[in-house]
């Protein structure tokens, strides 16, 4: 158990990379229905309903203050339950289902935030400068006020894709096979023989996907930085 | 399953409350420990001093591109290794089963607090003009004065909402200490809900507990920021 | 009171200053006039040590500065002399504006709080701010705040005030009331150095004129000099384009 083997460190990484694939599969679905309650959420705070508006922020507030886990564990057991009263039975749902759902709705929630916040960064006049034009409000929406609006929210929506594929290591305690839940099972097999090795293989894999996604981040904020002198200019 | 047990859901909410001032009690810990460290650690990184700032920067990059989990995990299987060398080379009768759990959560989630701490120091700090600091040595106060009475307390007002964010994500981060086989407020009530396999009930305790701490976190951090904010009152 | 001798400053490889040398006695309002991008404003920086010169000297009573070598002590012994007042007030944005007098008194200076505030209330009242103390800089427009920066200078009683373009970040309807404050304390016998585009400064309050251009002094002498009988070339085309109306001084 003292000893310390780079070796089996090495050898673990190719058992665990193929998992990627259900890990990155939560993450693309989570990023999807995500991103449409974001959508949703954002249009009912900025709406005119009050109902509906306050609706929204109070979901912001309940996730804002929910540990992923508990939210998690909330999904799993309080969907069925929920679904069970309309007698539909969701208890042979794939594991996947629950992590997606859950993850989407606390991403969905950032999403909403920032997607609100970029909206109002984008100045009033634009949009009535559209419609003056001739634009209706989905085309002003569309092609003046969303391409603007990208630009300030994209590196927040980079910052918490970084922070979705973290959280999404906690779907292992369901059950779901992922990365994570792999090497735990790894662990497992080998009666934690060499858990610190399979745990360093795979805090590499993490650490390397959050690497390169923030130097994407990087480059992008540097394209955009050029970008936004343009829209201010123009 | 159709309806709550409402009487469970009553009893399990207090049990999950007990599980607070462990949760509190590893978030100050680890907030007294990062906010020094934290600050020292972004005046490196600001500074560029060498060697230094590679090492915070890997440290920095590595907490915040893997799983907190992951680093729960991690330190949970190095800790007890180093500690019982360290035990043996002092001939100590203690045995690294004895150590509480909560130990090993102190220095977790202190770890990985400093890490988004000097981050947020890092920001914050460099939302003061370098002007603020000339005009400080201009009327004779020195670097270290300028930073105590001019530089932090501007800083403080900007980093403020990202503090409050940081601390209630700790509290929420807390939740993961079932890892470590701590009672604190989810494994507490997760365990009274075996019996009866009242999981939902739990779980909504579990939520209402922490929206409740996490509220009254953000309460107290919006009217501290209101009285600090006092100099902006009147933006120009 | 105050020598520079051959101050030479580059940011890479652009020579920003090449060799200023002049000199400043007691009782003095100096002002120093160029074309933007001339050097003035890094001299005066470099005289209160926000930038480092490559090499030079500083001359202020009797502490003599090297400037390739300058010492921690020496740094602060010519910034407890002087003061600054900058383009941009620079005022503490977390202090009132008492607070901002206060600041170099109490923890620059060690001055009693009590005495501190004595001195501090007299300053901002001889820049006209006696119903402003309690003001924070946000609330104050901007010839307020640069009125404040003064305050915060003169209550330090330096023996020299280095000012560095402290109306070019105003409203032009602004400018008076600065220039005015100036105007005041030099007539006081405030010893001042003075980096300006006022002419009407440089004219009437001035005793003593350089003119730079391209990193060093083309020509330096009274306004009188200057003004009506400039000897270089270079200080006559500026002249011209910056005052047309008075390009014969009476």
């Amino acid at each position: 158990m003292l000893k310390f083997d780079f070796v089996y460190l090495l050898e673990q990484i190719p058992k665990l990379v193929p998992y990627l694939d259900i890990t990155f599969l939560v993450l693309i679905l989570t990023l999807f229905f995500g991103t449409i309650l974001g959508f949703i959420l954002a249009a009912w705070k900025l709406g005119i309903r009050p109902i509906l508006s306050k609706l929204a922020y109070a979901f912001t507030t309940a996730m804002r203050c929910t540990p992923s886990i508990v939210l998690l564990f909330l999904v799993y057991y309080g969907l069925p339950a929920l679904a069970s009263i309309f007698a539909f039975d969701l208890n042979d749902l794939s594991k996947l289902f629950f992590v997606v759902t859950a993850f989407s709705l606390s991403f969905g929630n950032v999403m909403s935030e920032i997607i609100r916040s970029s909206y109002l960064a984008v100045e009033k006049g634009q949009y009535e400068a559209a419609v003056s034009v001739g634009l209706t409000r989905f085309d002003a929406f569309r092609r003046i006020i969303l391409p603007q609006a990208a630009v300030v929210a994209l590196p927040n929506i980079i910052n918490s894709i970084l922070t979705l594929l973290k959280e999404g290591s906690l779907a292992y305690t369901i059950g779901l096979i992922d990365v994570m839940g792999k090497a735990n099972l790894l662990i497992a097999m080998n009666y934690e023989a060499h858990a610190l090795e399979t745990l360093l293989a795979l805090s590499f894999i993490y650490w390397s996907i959050s690497i390169i996604i923030e130097k994407a981040n990087e480059l992008l904020e540097q394209r955009l930085s050029k970008g936004r002198t343009f829209v201010k200019t123009v | 399953m159709q309806t709550l047990d409402l009487h469970f859901m009553w009893e399990a909410f207090f049990i999950a409350l007990s599980g607070a001032p462990i949760t509190l009690l590893i978030t100050v810990v680890a907030l007294l420990i990062s906010i020094p460290v934290g600050f020292f650690f972004s005046l490196i990184r600001l500074n560029g001093t060498p060697i230094l700032d590679q090492l915070c920067r890997i440290y920095i990059s590595f907490v915040r591109g893997t799983p907190l989990i992951i680093q729960i995990f991690l330190i949970y299987n190095v800790m007890p290794i180093l500690l019982e060398r360290f035990l043996r080379s002092t001939h100590s009768t203690l045995s690294v089963f004895d150590v509480n759990p909560i130990w090993y959560a102190f220095v977790v989630f202190s770890l990985y607090t400093i890490a988004i701490l000097t981050e947020v120091f890092r920001s914050a700090l460099k939302t003061v003009q370098k002007s603020q600091l000339e005009a400080a040595h201009s009327v004779g106060l020195s670097t270290c004065a300028a930073y105590r009475r001019i530089i932090i307390p501007q800083a403080l007002v900007t980093a403020l909402p990202n503090l409050c964010n940081a601390t209630t994500n700790l509290i929420k981060n807390t939740s993961l200490c079932y890892a470590l086989s701590l009672r604190e407020i989810t494994l507490r009530a997760k365990v009274a809900a075996n019996p009866g396999y009242n999981y939902i009930e739990a779980y909504i305790d579990i939520f209402l507990v922490y929206l409740l701490i996490c509220s009254l976190v953000e309460y107290g951090f919006k009217k501290y920021e209101k009285k600090l904010k006092a100099y902006q009152c009147l933006s120009a | 009171m105050l020598e520079v001798r051959e101050i030479r400053k580059a940011f890479g490889n652009q020579e920003v200053l090449s060799g200023i040398s002049f000199s400043i006695e007691k009782g003095d309002v100096a002002v120093i006039l160029g074309p933007s991008g001339s050097g003035k404003t890094t001299l005066l920086r470099c005289l209160e040590f926000f930038e480092q010169a490559d090499s030079g000297e500083v001359l202020f009573d009797d502490i003599d500065v090297d400037l390739r070598n300058v010492t921690k002590e020496q740094i602060k012994a010519i910034r407890q002399k002087t003061a600054f007042v900058f383009q941009n007030y620079n005022l503490f944005n977390n202090k009132t504006a008492l607070e901002n007098v206060l600041e170099g008194l109490v923890i620059g200076r060690k001055i009693p709080k009590k005495e501190a505030e004595a001195i501090a209330k007299e300053a901002l009242d001889k820049v006209g701010l006696s119903d402003k103390y309690a003001y924070y800089p946000s609330q104050l427009s901007g010839g307020q705040q640069q009125r404040v920066g003064i305050a915060r200078a003169i209550a330090l009683s330096p023996e020299i005030i280095f000012f560095d373009e402290p109306t070019s970040a105003l409203d032009p309807e602004l400018i008076g009331e600065v220039l005015a404050t100036m105007k005041k304390i030099a007539k006081e016998g405030t010893t001042m150095l003075v980096v300006t585009h006022e002419m009407s400064f440089a004219q009437d309050v001035a005793n003593k004129i350089i003119f730079m251009d391209g990193g060093s002094i083309v020509e330096e002498g009274t306004p009188r000099q200057i003004f009506t009988e400039p000897k270089e070339e270079r200080t006559r085309q500026f002249l011209k384009r910056m005052l047309p109306e008075y390009t014969y001084y009476i």
